[in-house]
This record gives C-alpha cells, sequence and structure tokens, in this order.
C-alpha cells in the first residue's frame, strides 16, 4: 500500500565513508574498523578487544559487518569470525543484540522500540554495544542456549570455556 | 446520546420485531419500527427493555470529533496549544481526569515526561527549510540548500531523512502515539508536525492509527468484531465490574450483534464468564465426554474407565485388581460357575455397583444434554440461514405465483430474523441453565426456555413448507413470528431482571 522509503543512491557509502574517516581519527579505545577492501564500502572487518575485568579480557576477535543497500535505514550485520562462547552470539557467530535489530522487528517480543537500530546509530554504537554485551550477556533472550545454560549455572565453567576460547583466538 | 442511541434501537436493535403493524396480535408490543410515519409517536413499547443497554454507535468521524471535542477540552482548561494538548492526551491514553489531575501537582514533570518541549515563542511553527552550513548526521549530506526540518528541540536532519523516519515509524511499526525526534531526545512528534513532513497518504495511516489508539484506550468504547467493519460502538453505562450483572448486548450498524463486554456474537442470556466458561468446556470436553459415555464403563470400585476391546465379560481392572461382570458391573466371585454368561441382573453387587455407576454418569449425561441442545441450536441456525438464502428466492417466487407485493412477502424476511435470533438465544439458555443452581427460579427459566423452544421449532416447521404453501400460511406465520419473538422477549427480560436482581445462584463461582 506504501513505498517502503528507500534511500537515495549513494547515500549509503557517503555515510560509510564519513563513519570510517571518524573512526580513524577518533575512534574509541579497544576498537578498530574499516572496509576489508576499499572498492566496496559494504563489507567491513573489524576487532573487538575483550573488557577488562571479565573472562574475555586479553582477546582480540575478529568479525565482519555486512551493510544493506538501505543504510542507515537498515542496520548491518555482524559475525563474529573466530569461535564466540557468548549467550547472545549464535553458533555460527552472529552477533544478536537489539541496536541490530531493524525497528519493527522484534524475533523475541522483549525489545523497546528505542533500544533498536535508527539511523541516528552508527557502526561505533554497534560496536561499543557489543563491546557491552561481552562484559554482560542478556540471558534473557539467549542465541547460544547452552552458553546461556552454562553461563546461569556454573560461571567457573563459563570463565573457562571462555579464556580456552581467547588462548585460540591469539594463537597461542 | 441517550436519544441516539434509542434511534439506533429502532433501526437496528430490532430488525425483526417490526412486526408489519401487527397491533391486533394480543399482547403484541412490537409493531413501531419507524417506517409506518409514526416516528414522533414514542409509545410506551420503544422504552429500553430490561435486557437492553443504551449505547451509540460511532463511525470514523464521530470519533474524529469526539477526538478534537475532548483535546479542545483539554487545551482550553490548561491554556496550551491543542497539539500540546494532544501530546498529552495520548501521553495519558486519552483519560482527560488523570492528565488534569497529574498536570495541576507537577506540569513541567507532566509536560516532560510526555514529551512536549514547550519553547519561547508561543507557537513553534514546524517548517522544511534549507540552513545554511547545515550537515545531516544520518545521510552525511551537506549541499547547499539542502531542506531539513527539526522539531522544538532542535534536532535538525535533513527532510529526507526525517521524512523517511516518521513514515518508517507509522508504516511500518504501527507507531502514532510515541513518534519521538529522530535524534537521541523525547520530545515526540505531534500532528502537525508529521502533517507537515510526510505524505498525505502517509498522514492518513497516520490518523487512523491514533483513532485506533483512541478506541483501544478508552474502556466505553469498542470496535466492531465484524470483518472489515469500521464502526465502533460506545458504551458509557458498562464497565467490567458490572459485567455479572448484565449481558450488554448491541448491534453495529453493519447489522452485527455482539457483546459489549467480551466482544463475542451475542450471547445473551448468559453473562460472559459463564459463556467464557462454557466454550472453554465444549472445546475440552464434548467429543470426548461423547465417546466416554458410548464406549466405555467404569470400574465399580476405583472408577477407574474401562474400554472393553474384546475377551469375555470376566473383566479383571488393571489398576485395583477388582474382578467384575462386564454385563451386569456386579462382583465376578458371584457368578460361581455360570462363566462367560451372566444371568444374574438382580444380585445385590450388581445392582448396587449399577446404582453408583448411574450417579457417576449422570453428570456425564448432564453435561451432554445441555451440550447436545445447544449444539442443536447452533446448527439449526445455520440450516435455517441457509434456508433463508433460499427465501429470497421464495419469495420472489410467491411474488409471481400469488400476484402478491414485495411488501406483502416481507413476512417471510421477518420470520427467518426470528428464528435466528431466538435459536441464538435458545442456544446460550443452554449454556446459562448448565450452571444454573436448581431451584424455583432455575424452574421458571426453563418454563420460559421451553416456552420459547417450542415456538421457535413450530415456525421453523410453517417456514419450511413449501412455496404453493406458504401463501395460505402467511397469518399463521406472522402469527408465529410474532409469539415467538414475544417469548424471546419475555425470556431475556426476567432473565435480565434476574440478573440485575442476583436472583440467579450459579453451580460455579463467577468473578
Amino acid at each position: 500500500m506504501y513505498k517502503k522509503p528507500s534511500a537515495k543512491g549513494g547515500t549509503a557509502i557517503r555515510r560509510l565513508m564519513t563513519e570510517y574517516k571518524q573512526l580513524i581519527n577518533d575512534g574509541p579505545d579497544g576498537i578498530s574498523a574499516g572496509p576489508i577492501d576499499e572498492d566496496n564500502f559494504f563489507e567491513w572487518e573489524c576487532l573487538i578487544q575483550g573488557p577488562e575485568d571479565t573472562p574475555f579480557e586479553g582477546g582480540v576477535f575478529p568479525a565482519t559487518l555486512t551493510f544493506p543497500k538501505d543504510y542507515p535505514l537498515s542496520p548491518p550485520t555482524m559475525k563474529f569470525t573466530c569461535e564466540m562462547f557468548h549467550p547472545n552470539v549464535y553458533k555460527d557467530g552472529t552477533v544478536c543484540i537489539s541496536i541490530l535489530h531493524p525497528p519493527g522487528d522484534d524475533p523475541n517480543m522483549y525489545e523497546s522500540a528505542s533500544e533498536r537500530w535508527s539511523p541516528i546509530q552508527s557502526v561505533e554504537k554497534i560496536l561499543i554495544s557489543v563491546m557491552s554485551m561481552l562484559a554482560e550477556p542478556n540471558d534473557e533472550s539467549g542465541a547460544n542456549i547452552d552458553a546461556c545454560k552454562v553461563w546461569r549455572n556454573d560461571r567457573a565453567e563459563y570463565g573457562r570455556i571462555v579464556k580456552a576460547n581467547v588462548r585460540k583466538t591469539l594463537g597461542l | 446520546m441517550s436519544d441516539m442511541s434509542d434511534d439506533y434501537d429502532d433501526d437496528y436493535g430490532q430488525g425483526s420485531d417490526d412486526g408489519f403493524g401487527y397491533e391486533s396480535y394480543e399482547g403484541s408490543d412490537y409493531g413501531d419500527d419507524g417506517n409506518d410515519g409514526f416516528d414522533d409517536v414514542k409509545p410506551e413499547s420503544l422504552k429500553r427493555k430490561p435486557y437492553e443497554i443504551a449505547y451509540e454507535v460511532l463511525s470514523v468521524s464521530d470519533i474524529q470529533k469526539q477526538q478534537d471535542e475532548l483535546i479542545e477540552q483539554v487545551s482550553s482548561i490548561l491554556g496550551l496549544s491543542n497539539e500540546n494538548a494532544m501530546t498529552l492526551l495520548l501521553y495519558f491514553k486519552w483519560n482527560n481526569d488523570r492528565l488534569l489531575e497529574h498536570y495541576t501537582e507537577d506540569p513541567e514533570g507532566v509536560l516532560k515526561k510526555a514529551g512536549v518541549s514547550i519553547s519561547d515563542d508561543d507557537k513553534f511553527v514546524y517548517e522544511i527549510k534549507p540552513v545554511e552550513g547545515f550537515f545531516c548526521d544520518i545521510c552525511c549530506e551537506d549541499r547547499e540548500g539542502l531542506m531539513t526540518f527539526a522539531l522544538e528541540c532542535d534536532h535538525r536532519f535533513c527532510a529526507e531523512c526525517y521524512r523517511q523516519y516518521a513514515t518508517q515509524k507509522i508504516v511500518d511499526e504501527g507507531e502514532s502515539r510515541n513518534i519521538t525526534c529522530a535524534g537521541d531526545c523525547t520530545v515526540v512528534m505531534n500532528d502537525s508536525a508529521i502533517k507537515t513532513l510526510v505524505e498525505p497518504q502517509v498522514y492518513g495511516r497516520y490518523q487512523t492509527l491514533l483513532h485506533r489508539t483512541f478506541v483501544l484506550d478508552n474502556e466505553h468504547l469498542i470496535w466492531c468484531p465484524a470483518p472489515n467493519c469500521e464502526y465502533a460502538v460506545k458504551c458509557d453505562d458498562v464497565s467490567a465490574k458490572d459485567l455479572t450483572s448484565v449481558v450488554p448486548t448491541v448491534t453495529c450498524k453493519c447489522g452485527h450483534r455482539f457483546c459489549f463486554g467480551c466482544g463475542l456474537p451475542d450471547h445473551q442470556p448468559s453473562i460472559c464468564a459463564l459463556v467464557k466458561k462454557w466454550i472453554k468446556k465444549c472445546e475440552d470436553d464434548s467429543e470426548t465426554a461423547n465417546w466416554i459415555s458410548a464406549h466405555t464403563k467404569e470400574c465399580p470400585k476405583c472408577r477407574a474407565t474401562i474400554e472393553k476391546n474384546g475377551g469375555c465379560n470376566h473383566m479383571t481392572c488393571r489398576k485395583c485388581k477388582y474382578e467384575f461382570c462386564w454385563i451386569c458391573i456386579g462382583n465376578w466371585a458371584e457368578h460361581g460357575t455360570s462363566w462367560y454368561n451372566c444371568s444374574r441382573y438382580d444380585e445385590k453387587s450388581g445392582v448396587d455397583a449399577r446404582d453408583s455407576q448411574a450417579k457417576s454418569r449422570a453428570s456425564l449425561e448432564r453435561y451432554l444434554h445441555y451440550y447436545n441442545r445447544y449444539a442443536n441450536h447452533e446448527q439449526s441456525a445455520k440450516l435455517d440461514q441457509d434456508l433463508y438464502v433460499r427465501t429470497e428466492k421464495k419469495m420472489t417466487q410467491l411474488q409471481s405465483t400469488s400476484g402478491m407485493s414485495w411488501i406483502e412477502v416481507q413476512y417471510l424476511a421477518q420470520a427467518s430474523a426470528a428464528l435466528q435470533e431466538c435459536r441464538q438465544t435458545l442456544k446460550w439458555t443452554y449454556a446459562f441453565a448448565f450452571y444454573l443452581e436448581r431451584n424455583n427460579d432455575t424452574h421458571i427459566f426453563e418454563d420460559n426456555q421451553q416456552d420459547l423452544e417450542l415456538a421457535v421449532e413450530h415456525l421453523s416447521l410453517l417456514f419450511g413448507k413449501p412455496i404453493h404453501e406458504l401463501a395460505e400460511l402467511k397469518v399463521q406465520v406472522m402469527d408465529r413470528t410474532a409469539y415467538c419473538n414475544k417469548r424471546r422477549e419475555n425470556l431475556l427480560s426476567d432473565t435480565a431482571k434476574g440478573l440485575a436482581e442476583g436472583r440467579w445462584k450459579y453451580q460455579v463461582q463467577v468473578k
């Protein structure tokens, strides 16, 4: 009935370039991100440092960000390319976090619209959210049920598995 | 308001009752539906009957009008602009009493929470305009002459991005009440901001959504549940706690009759709580109960339900190991040597066992008694509905074969409508009766029920007669139709009075 809003051509590229520039000049600590190939601005690679005082401390976790053509109206998807044992990360590495869910699409029916994607969010905000997600998992909406269970019932075991993964990502 | 509702009652509430000037029929209260030109003379009979309630059917424009009136009222009391008054009302879910109460306590706090930003200019004007040296944070565009938009909070984005944002909120998310600024703040986009920004058809959608919240938030309003019906029904006198003493049945302008309390189709005389219990019970029980009743017996000792799927009559209960005879339900030991053969019908243990079995089956049978009659009327109503389709054909045939005019054959339509309504009522009398305690009032109720049932079956019989007989039976059909309606009215009036007086005693707890 109504035309779904679509971004003008070039909006996505222009916006992604601006964000890239900002991240290079003034990116927050513990995060780096940028296009894998400067010819394709829709595929990014990023690295996230494990937050301090968590089992993830000391690790550096690689992930890819895939942007849709109508970015920033729709959010990108994020997928860890290393092994990740975390309640909110699917076994294939896809991150399940409210800021990455487009508005109107709430798979778990618990997020308020305000926590979700909106055009004024940015790559930087996503990566910061993911970092705090690593520190504080949300076990109400588990993506990896096994990780949820271990995190809830046996925190020591959870720490052990995560630390083992950290060592693997560092190639130790 | 009450005038209006009376009009609706006339036109819709008694569609079947307008017995073509049947004043001669003894005791008939029907006769004036306003078609005969005596609209201004309102006889006693048009007063609301005990089982009817005052209500009003609202069209979309009526809803808009009510919305506007409420906004006007609040803005004049608080001295705010209409837009801000509306945003406040939306925040308080159109409850102006609560709004005024909270506002007088803490005006600034309320405005802030509701997302109203009072700017210094008396009236902030939303406009789409270019701004010197502007850079849009969403699309990163900074072209000269770029059109921009902002709310009172001055979080400015380019108009295109803002429009897409608002359109997405309205169209994809179905949001209307709480569309906040596209930036990180809580200022709410009000009606005129939306109107300035989005395309006309999206604005139309926004208004529809607002109407929807207006109806859903108001406990005295309900949408007509009929498919594609756009009317809402307003009923001021009924609230949730009254539903044990009244069955608020309303008829929408689209012709759908339903209960204001629960939205289900007309279920007079049963109250909503019983209807809910009954429907649940029927879903759970009826088929299972039928099967149990037909195929099983109970162990005379432990009451386990047993199906005999082969073998001889010497039964041994799996559960309690009691041995009994399938035929007489008596203790097997008494059968002595006459194995595989039961000729001991009068033996004491057999008689006792059958007695107690009978008792435990009685409650099942009782339920099935009511259920079967309930289901029968439901089924018959469907058949009568099919019949009505054929009746229309009959009516045209009658016109040509007997030389009657269109007006003269309307009695068949009246009869059909009466059948439908009466069967609907009868159906629910059985659900109601199932839960009633046995006492004198229940007896009276069942007498009324029986009278109505007889009347309906008689009319149904006449109604099904072949076409050439129908013309001769016209007077009889009309008499019977009026009689059915009268019986229905009596039954409903008596039950409604009983409900209001709290006369009915139920076997179950109703809230």
